[in-house]
């Protein structure tokens, strides 16, 4: 592992302070933002009608991520 | 076993006729929401009582668990893994970030069942739970599933 690779799981697996997450749910949600989450979550439903499809779905993405 | 061998609507039917009480948490539990986020593990919170019907109801899985049920809850927490990986959290209750204690029983008595196919369902927490969850280990991408979240909150059983 390279030492950006390091620093980028280092951050991301880092607990926030309450404080940094009451800052980061503050921010207000957008209409832009609800709609683009409402489309996701449509077309993944709409796509993936039953969960076990869905997590069939994402355990396929999944390994073609890993490669 | 390897990864794609892993039968995983077997190890959830298998899970919910162990009579465990087992929580699906995590990013799995966003993805049978309806919410397509990538996650690697499987995240449970079980009961303190139930780790031995669990890791029953995982064995035939090639799951095998990294410590005894004796360590593991003193622990509060353990890893059933081969090819996959189940993280079990198993305290009776969790802090979150900001102090709130959250009981395992009273999540449960809140769950939600959601079916994965006509004969298969799961037990995850009700989306408000879920999102108490998510403030439990509060990484960056645990504040975005909890935005996330929020916004299907909004019209469902928060």
């Amino acid at each position: 592992m390279t030492e950006i690779e390091r620093r980028i799981r280092d951050e991301s697996e880092r607990r926030l302070s309450a404080a940094e997450v009451e800052a980061y749910l503050a921010v207000p949600v957008t209409d832009v933002e609800r709609e683009d989450v409402g489309g996701l979550v449509a077309w993944f439903t709409r796509r993936y009608p039953t969960a076990g499809e869905r997590l069939a779905y994402v355990r396929r993405a999944h390994r073609r991520w890993r490669g | 076993m390897q990864a794609a061998d892993f039968d995983e609507l077997g190890f959830f039917r298998a899970v919910a006729s162990s009579g465990a009480r087992a929580l699906l948490i995590g990013r799995r539990a966003l993805v049978v929401i309806g919410i397509p986020v990538l996650t690697a593990d499987y995240d449970f919170w079980i009961h303190i009582d139930d780790i031995e019907a669990f890791n029953l109801a995982a064995a035939p899985f090639d799951l095998r668990p990294t410590h005894s049920p004796a360590d593991a809850r003193a622990r509060g927490r353990y890893i059933l893994e081969n090819g996959e990986r189940v993280d079990v959290l198993i305290a009776r209750a969790v802090p979150t970030v900001d102090g709130t204690r959250v009981a395992f029983d009273d999540v449960w008595a809140r769950r939600r069942s959601r079916p994965l196919t006509s004969e298969v369902a799961v037990i995850l927490p009700s989306i408000a739970d879920l999102i108490l969850t998510k403030r439990f280990a509060a990484r960056p991408k645990d504040v975005e599933d909890i935005r996330l979240l929020s916004l299907l909150a909004d019209g469902d059983d928060a």
